[in-house]
């Protein structure tokens, strides 16, 4: 835990950061790069989100719900009153927010299995509203044409970030570095350690002085939020969402296998995950075997977690330790 | 902390790694060199029946065409990708087989959804993409989109099933039941327009998620409102379900219309005696093709059935179709001597005069076929009955069997 | 006489819903392995009966007794498989088979092909005498096995030594440990048990629904609803749940319309979780935990 800046942690991180941040002007236009590099952070940030509330020893299995809330929050704003994405992507993450605040409302007392399978259907309810209230939402139709992110002007330079696939990684990935810190003080700050407390054995944790529902409840609103701008992104990155696409099982799930994947306890195990297994998936595997893709893929999660029942990255951190 | 360094050197040459090979590929793209034709449909998950009938049409037509010498002496290749049914990687592997391999054109795609990003990719990077089985009218409207084209429509559906209901059948109550997709709620809006306006009642006009196990209860529906036909906009899958139910549940129907999914060779050996009576609708069928086309379908069915041991489908000859379009077109312009560009391929499409078994194949400005319509059929003693309309007819409708 | 033959259909719905959860239902229970493969399971237990019936005219209820065998086999390997995964347990072995759950979903795809399979039923509905009610083959078959099934598994439970060894391992698996009783040999039985569930709902879901290799995430969906609304370890809930849930479903296609069936479903389902959490029929506290 020694923080200084010459440490082999910050090290590789800054490293890594580097890459990231100075590989555009290596690849020029590669538009798969950073196609698949922008759904990668996407996937990475919404991971994150989710395992903010996933670090208070509730598992949810609805996240979908906040996700296609904000979408359709995000969508519907700008398609009826034109306003720019940036305010839209807000409101979105601000209507997943509200459902959040139902979810600590009514399923506050649930914990466990339960909790999971009452958060799973809770996904059904704005999904079928949106669905059959065709007049305002479109209905099964879905909402095409979404406006994407107007340019930015910074200085004299305008980024045309609706069009350039480069400003739109370069978008994702600060998305992601700033959930990846807010699930950084979740890990390490004291509000890390309440919600751990939390985790571990809640009525301890209240006897210690944490505000049981105080703090999950503040996780979760978090949590949704994050997740509702995820949404937003995705409607106007996507430029089209339906029902069916925004409200998906996979919405929900992969988040959890990301971050399973990666290390649900550590600070960049979910964005491990995403960083792993998207570009993997997409690029090799889809080339490889147009068909049998998801076969590579399954095998990979099966095998990576009979080896590290907690996450590839506890791996590393292992091996650190004996060495 | 000190994790932070470990995790991120896999990563970093990870991504490392797949840079380079995302790198190495494209150039070298010779004179003899194949020409590379991307397709991307949903080769597995829920809709993998119809992707992969698309996927088999379009092989079918590029090894033909490659058995019959290529184009100006160059062959095809086909590079396949599935798409989940998911937009992002329907752009993703768009995207990749643009970029990396260097594709001349795109063809597949069987969802609306997925069609759309794909067409604006192909417009940012100036590629030609044949869409097989889309429907969606939105997006041939607005903005023009000079480099997508499609062999299907849905006024192809619409209009031959409203005139056949209207003239033909003239029922006095008709129920119609649509999937929670684009497609088919466009579909639904569209026929209760058309029937409100021959003054039609539709009594129960329901949408229900494709992949329900029970209709019973919206049967019972149909029971009591005395409907005498249901047109029920699911789709294979979902057939199988509602006509065994109904006909278990002994509904007395004048006639069940599934414009989707019941034009199957597939469907009629699944159902055997109880698709008896059913109508459905198709571009094509073996048997079943636009005039002029007859030898060239049989052909097609025999040499179809030769390499892949199944017999084809309209699913199938929408994908032959439309990959038949885009060999045409590029054959055109590397004969005309042209440069193969983007452009020049669209500009053979638009000029495009085809004969098909499926349909006379000529595009209009939008990339909309022109000729594109579907005929009504009737299922009779396990055949597909063409009864509808009159200049295509190969036998009357026979009345449901009134046991 | 329509409400009557509503409810008929009903709880044909809700008995085919209970058979598919039973399975997934004592595996939870007895070993908290959340198997997100389930639904693959019971599609490959539906896979080999069509084949049977299709290919050796195996007549339809003979094919039950050789899916559920095949299906034991199957579920004593996925034990084998799962008795690797590391703490913590539920979690894992959900991420774990929800990866199996893809590998089986595509190898479907290349062994069985992307069509969709039905076992048909040729015999007329049965019309009930004095009423037009009518009961199908399939729903007698679905009504009976279901019935069949609960009460076979209440009374191994409920009667026999082996099931109360079961029993205390679902309730307490710490306590079972004290009290001498082999876990993981437990742990083993009920997934040979759970295996032959399988096997059972497997040829009715392909008479009942029809058989595609990704249609197996709707049946895992089933399953972990009926199974959590009934409460862990509780048989005759399972029946319960699923014919709430048939009725409920039923109604609301009836009454309101097909479009909100689902709406209807979750709100029954969110209702009960929040009203009853512990299952249907709970009296006192105790349920599984999804970890933390």
């Amino acid at each position: 835990m020694i923080r200084t800046a010459t440490s082999p942690a910050v090290l590789g991180f800054t490293a890594a950061l580097l890459f990231f941040i100075f590989s555009p002007f290596l690849l020029q236009d590669n538009a798969v790069y950073y196609r698949v590099m922008t759904m990668t952070f996407f996937y990475g940030a919404l991971a994150l989100a989710w395992n903010l509330y996933a670090l208070t020893g509730n598992i949810s299995l609805g996240h979908a719900a906040f996700f296609g809330l904000g979408a359709y929050g995000s969508a519907l704003l700008s398609h009826y009153w034109h306003l720019s994405p940036w305010a839209t992507v807000l409101f979105g993450g601000m209507v997943g927010a509200v459902y959040g605040l139902l979810w600590t409302v009514a399923f506050g007392c649930l914990r466990g299995a339960r909790f999971a399978l009452a958060t799973l259907a809770s996904v059904e309810i704005p999904r079928v509203i949106i669905d059959n209230w065709e007049s305002f939402t479109f209905g099964s139709l879905g909402v095409v044409g979404i406006t994407g992110f107007s340019a930015v002007r910074v200085g004299s330079v305008s980024i045309a970030l609706g069009e350039s696939l480069k400003a739109q990684y370069y978008l994702l990935l600060c998305c992601t570095l700033v959930i990846l810190l807010i699930h950084r003080q979740f890990i390490k700050s004291k509000w890390g350690w309440a919600v751990r407390a939390l985790r571990e054995e809640e009525t301890a944790a209240s006897m210690l002085g944490v505000n049981v529902h105080f703090t999950r409840s503040v996780t979760l609103l978090l949590s949704a939020f994050l997740t509702g701008l995820c949404g937003g992104v995705y409607a106007h990155l996507m430029g089209l969402i339906e029902p069916p696409l925004v409200f998906s099982l996979h919405i929900s799930a992969l988040p959890l296998v990301l971050t399973m994947f990666g290390g649900r306890y550590l600070v960049c195990g979910p964005l491990l995950g995403a960083l792993i297994l998207y570009p993997l998936d997409q690029v090799l595997f889809h080339s490889l075997l147009p068909v049998g893709h998801s076969i590579l893929y399954g095998l990979i999660i099966i095998v990576t977690l009979l080896f590290f029942p907690h996450g590839i990255g506890s791996w590393v951190q292992r091996r650190r330790t004996f060495s | 902390m000190n994790i932070f360094s470990n995790i991120f050197k896999p990563i970093v040459s990870l991504v490392v790694s797949l840079t380079v090979s995302v790198c190495s590929a494209g150039a070298a793209l010779g004179n003899s060199s194949p020409i590379r034709v991307g397709e991307i449909d949903p080769l597995t998950g829920k809709l993998a029946k119809h992707g992969q009938e698309i996927h088999e049409g379009i092989l079918y037509a590029i090894e033909q065409a490659n058995s019959t010498g290529g184009a100006a002496g160059r062959k095809f290749e086909l590079l396949s990708r599935d798409d989940q049914s998911q937009p992002e990687v329907a752009i993703n592997q768009a995207e990749d087989l643009i970029y990396r391999e260097q594709v001349a054109g795109l063809v597949g795609g069987y969802v609306d959804s997925l069609v759309g990003p794909i067409s604006e990719l192909a417009a940012k990077h100036q590629v030609p993409y044949v869409a097989s089985a889309s429907l969606q009218q939105g997006l041939t409207l607005g903005r023009h989109n000079p480099y997508f084209f499609r062999v299907a429509h849905l006024q192809g559906v619409v209009e031959p099933l409203c005139s056949f209901l209207i003239q033909e059948l003239k029922p006095d109550r008709v129920a119609v039941l649509y999937a929670s997709t684009p497609g088919s709620t466009e579909f639904g809006q569209q026929v209760r327009s058309c029937l409100l306006d021959a003054a039609i009642e539709i009594p129960i006009f329901e949408k229900f998620r494709p992949g329900s196990p029970d209709f019973s209860a919206f049967l019972l529906k149909i029971r009591r409102s005395r409907v005498d036909v249901l047109i029920s906009g699911g789709f294979f899958a979902d057939h199988l379900i509602l006509v065994r139910q109904m006909k278990e549940q002994k509904i007395p129907l004048r006639a069940y219309i599934g414009p989707w999914g019941i034009a199957y060779p597939s469907f009629l050996e699944a159902m055997g005696e109880a698709a008896h009576g059913l109508f459905g609708m198709c571009a094509w069928n073996p048997g079943i093709a636009v005039a002029g086309a007859d030898k060239q379908s049989r052909a097609f069915v025999e040499g179809f059935t030769a390499r892949f041991g199944k017999t084809p489908n309209t699913t199938t000859m929408h994908g032959y179709t439309s990959a038949k379009a885009l060999i045409e077109a590029i054959r055109r312009v590397l004969e005309s001597g042209k440069e193969l560009t983007g452009d020049n391929i669209c500009r053979a499409l638009r000029s495009l005069d085809l004969l098909l078994p499926m349909e006379h194949l000529q595009f209009d400005l939008k990339g909309d076929p022109k000729h594109y319509q579907q005929v009504v059929v009737q299922v009779q003693k396990g055949e597909m009955v063409t009864v509808y309309p009159a200049d295509r007819k190969t036998g009357e409708i026979a009345q449901p069997s009134s046991e | 006489m329509v409400i009557l033959q509503l409810i008929i259909n009903a709880f044909s719905l809700g008995s085919f819903y209970a058979l598919v959860a039973l399975g997934f239902a004592l595996i939870f229970g007895v070993t908290h392995a959340f198997n997100l493969a389930h639904g693959e399971l019971i599609l490959l237990g539906g896979y080999l009966a069509y084949t049977l019936a299709g290919q050796m005219q195996v007549p339809f209820l003979g094919t039950l007794p050789v899916t559920a065998l095949a299906m034991v086999i199957i579920a004593i390997l996925l034990q084998k498989l799962l008795r690797r995964v590391g703490q913590p347990y539920e979690l894992n072995t959900l991420v774990v088979t929800f990866g199996l759950a893809l590998v089986l979903q595509n190898t479907m795809l290349m062994l069985f092909s992307a069509d969709y399979r039905i076992i048909q039923s040729a015999a007329p509905a049965i019309e009930l005498p004095y009423t037009q009610l009518l009961l199908t083959r399939t729903q007698v078959i679905l009504i009976g096995t279901s019935l069949l099934a609960t009460t076979a598994l209440y009374i191994l439970l409920r009667k026999t030594f082996l099931g109360k060894a079961l029993r205390a391992t679902i309730q307490d698996r710490e306590a079972a440990k004290l009290a001498g009783i082999n876990v993981r040999r437990m742990s083993l039985v009920g997934f040979a048990i759970g295996g032959a569930l399988i096997g059972l709902a497997g040829p009715l879901y392909a008479r009942t629904t029809y058989l595609y290799p990704s249609g197996g995430t709707e049946a895992s969906l089933i399953a972990i609803i009926i199974t959590i609304f009934a409460g862990v370890g509780r048989i005759r809930g399972i029946l319960l749940g699923g014919w709430a849930l048939g009725i409920a479903e039923s109604t609301t296609v009836y009454a309101l319309g097909t479009g909100w069936r689902e709406l209807v479903s979750a709100l029954v389902l969110i209702s009960l979780l929040l009203l009853k959490p512990q299952g249907i029929l709970s009296r006192k506290p105790k349920a599984a935990r999804l970890p933390g």
